[in-house]
């Protein structure tokens, strides 16, 4: 039970700078996911909040305390590593008593001890494999156990290495709604890995989305949804991905490449050379008779010609091409065919206006606000 | 044409019957000398000289080799002499294992300064010639007493055996996860004792067949215990030499009884260590 700051957090390896001075203030009893893609430094902020990273700069303060020059064994943090680090020569109930035998954390009796890992067991369901050993588990096995080790101990701060990655779909839903319950239960202040959006949409109270090196947006799962700060956020979080138009900035309207779309864009846009419009594919819809595009301007509308049809279940993924640009959306009507001439249309404020200073070819534009109806007024 | 072919059965071909031809030839003539030392070891002192393949074997060689009569005989104490390599190899072993697992641990974990320096030169004691150092250390035992004596031969082993020792576990430490430790450490345990409680049991094979290898190249050895242990209490390896000299007849049914007998431990941990270098090492601790 503590809260947990990270004050100018950094880290290399050889020449390589793997954190670039992370700043984040995490509460007591929050559960924050850090998302990113791999080799974005997940792993080593986790690391080095449990002390690990030799020659880290910076500060971690766990409940106001600095913890530099603190060894790892009296930070009293617990960490699921993405490997396991399941000791191989020890049983599932043996791997699972390690932190409650080490004596930092009071004295337990075996009865105590085994009630404790009776009761987290029976909630990850390995509690009928308390006598294996690692090599005899499966991955998603040895990953709860892994999970198991950690939330059997009561610390100051959990964190947790993409613990869900090795399970199979069915089991990481499960387990994604139990643990959203386990950490509750438990109170504890939680840093959790993944590059999944969808876990950490559904996880976290906070996510801080994590490129090369870089805390890029830290936010409620809805703000990093309705207002990402950049491209990267955009398009890191959702799935098909966000569509990212090129376009063109005249006098305030942002023309697309090919000419299929055109926005005024915010005051903050106009000087910018170049923006790169977002649109969510779920917020594009298909425009037809029964469906009309708006007819009062308050709506986007682009024409298009759908070139695939891809079946996700229920709904459907089309690429549609608009004036040489292919944008995706996503359509429950079935009766969208390849070939079609369609109609796409989406709320002015549904598409994310990303834009740089005028002449920075920065690939990951920041976000400036949503489009304005061309010539109109909101 | 093409017989169908089982797996494991090879077909039969002029190439591969003239290899397998040539790998038999080549096996009897390397091990022609081991042949030609058991024959020896089994004739009597009359047909000791001859070089016949035809005679009447008799196994009183090796009883002579291990007898009074041997010391009667020869003036060998061959018994004593294979206590004496027994107790100075395993000796060596043990201390080198008491050096070397810290510091090969200290060298697969750590890049410290000088680290690569300190191995380099650990390594060196293996391959620069015995004979470089040979008269320096004869005159540095004899200054402090420690010619002839067991603790001296053990300390001069450590130059055969810490080498061994320290570059076979430091692969082992460097291919172990460093994050089984590292779970160790928040866990709650120092570093010591995530060393004994984690690292320590997972090198175990490592140390095995580290220390039987280095006890067969200890027992080996002829150079520094010819040189440095004189008279009285020589090893093995010297012992079975004076079999040759002793009392003014060379006696060569003996000498290759005794070669024979001195040639047997080493054989017998040779054969027990396959089993400890192909056992995988951490299987199931981390996700491969």
């Amino acid at each position: 039970m503590s809260s947990l700051e990270l004050r100018g957090l950094g880290a290399r390896y050889g020449r390589k700078t793997a954190l670039h001075g992370l700043d984040a203030e995490i509460a007591d009893g929050e559960f924050f996911v850090v998302l990113g893609p791999s080799g974005a430094g997940k792993t080593t902020t986790l690391k080095c909040v449990a002390g690990l990273v030799e020659g880290a700069t910076g500060a971690v303060l766990i409940g106001g305390r600095d913890m530099t020059g603190v060894e790892p064994y009296e930070r009293n943090v617990a960490m699921a590593f993405e490997s396991y680090a399941l000791y191989p020569q020890k049983t599932v109930a043996e791997n699972l008593a390690s932190p409650l035998r080490s004596g930092r954390l009071g004295t337990w009796t075996p009865e105590q001890r085994g009630a404790r890992i009776g009761e987290v067991t029976r909630t990850l369901g390995i509690d009928h494999l308390l006598g294996r050993y690692p090599r005899e588990l499966s991955n998603g096995q040895r990953q709860r156990t892994a999970l198991g080790r950690v939330l059997v101990r009561p610390a100051d701060v959990y964190l947790l290495d993409e613990p869900l990655s090795h399970l199979d779909a069915k089991l990481r839903a499960a387990m994604r709604a139990e643990l959203k319950q386990l950490s509750g239960m438990a109170r504890t202040t939680t840093v959790y890995v993944t590059h999944d959006y969808q876990e950490a949409l559904a996880l976290g109270d906070r996510i801080g989305v994590l490129r090369e090196g870089r805390l890029v947006q830290v936010g409620t799962p809805a703000q990093v949804w309705e207002t990402p700060a950049d491209a990267f956020v955009a398009r890191s979080l959702g799935q098909p991905e966000t569509n990212l138009l090129e376009a063109r900035v005249h006098r305030g309207l942002a023309t697309t490449h090919g000419g299929g779309a055109t926005v005024a864009l915010p005051e903050e846009a106009h000087g910018a050379d170049g923006v790169l419009l977002g649109l969510r594919p779920r917020d594009l819809r298909i425009a037809g008779p029964s469906a009309p595009p708006d007819g009062a301007g308050r709506e986007l509308t682009m024409r298009g010609r759908v070139v695939l049809v891809e079946r996700l279940g229920r709904s459907r993924e089309l690429s549609v091409d608009v004036a040489g640009r292919t944008v995706i959306t996503v359509t429950d009507d079935p009766r969208v065919r390849e070939g079609d001439d369609v109609t796409l249309a989406v709320a002015w404020g549904r598409v994310h206006v990303f834009a740089g200073p005028a002449g920075d070819g920065s690939p990951h534009p920041p976000r400036v606000g949503s489009a304005l109806p061309v010539g109109g007024t909101r | 044409m093409t017989a169908t072919r089982r797996p494991g059965r090879r077909r039969f071909s002029p190439a591969s019957a003239g290899a397998d031809l040539l790998l038999v030839l080549w096996f009897a003539f390397s091990l022609f000398p081991i042949l030609w030392m058991v024959l020896l070891s089994l004739k009597s002192r009359a047909d000791q000289t001859s070089t016949y393949f035809v005679f009447t074997p008799t196994p009183d060689n090796f009883a002579t080799v291990l007898s009074e009569e041997g010391v009667r005989l020869t003036g060998v104490d061959f018994t004593g002499a294979l206590l004496t390599s027994l107790v100075t190899s395993l000796g060596a072993v043990l201390l080198s294992l008491a050096i070397g697992v810290p510091a090969a641990y200290a060298a697969g974990r750590w890049a410290y300064r000088g680290s690569g320096d300190i191995m380099f030169t650990i390594l060196s004691f293996r391959f620069a010639p015995e004979l470089m150092v040979i008269v320096p250390l004869f005159v540095i035992y004899n200054q402090l007493g420690l010619f002839d004596s067991d603790a001296g031969t053990i300390w001069v082993l450590q130059l055969v055996t810490l080498p061994l020792i320290v570059w076979i576990l430091r692969s082992y430490f460097q291919d172990m996860p460093e994050e089984l430790e590292q779970a160790a450490l928040l866990d709650g345990y120092t570093r010591t004792r995530a060393f004994l409680m984690v690292a320590l049991p997972l090198v175990r094979p490592g140390i095995a067949a580290s220390a039987l290898l280095a006890f067969v190249f200890a027992w080996n050895n002829y150079v520094f215990p010819l040189i440095l242990t004189g008279g009285q209490n020589p090893t093995v390896t010297v012992a079975v030499t004076r079999f040759l000299g002793g009392g003014g007849q060379a006696f060569y049914n003996l000498t290759a009884a005794a070669a024979l007998i001195a040639a047997l431990p080493p054989l017998l941990v040779a054969l027990s260590i396959q089993r400890y270098l192909v056992r995988g090492l951490s299987f199931g601790a981390v996700k491969s």
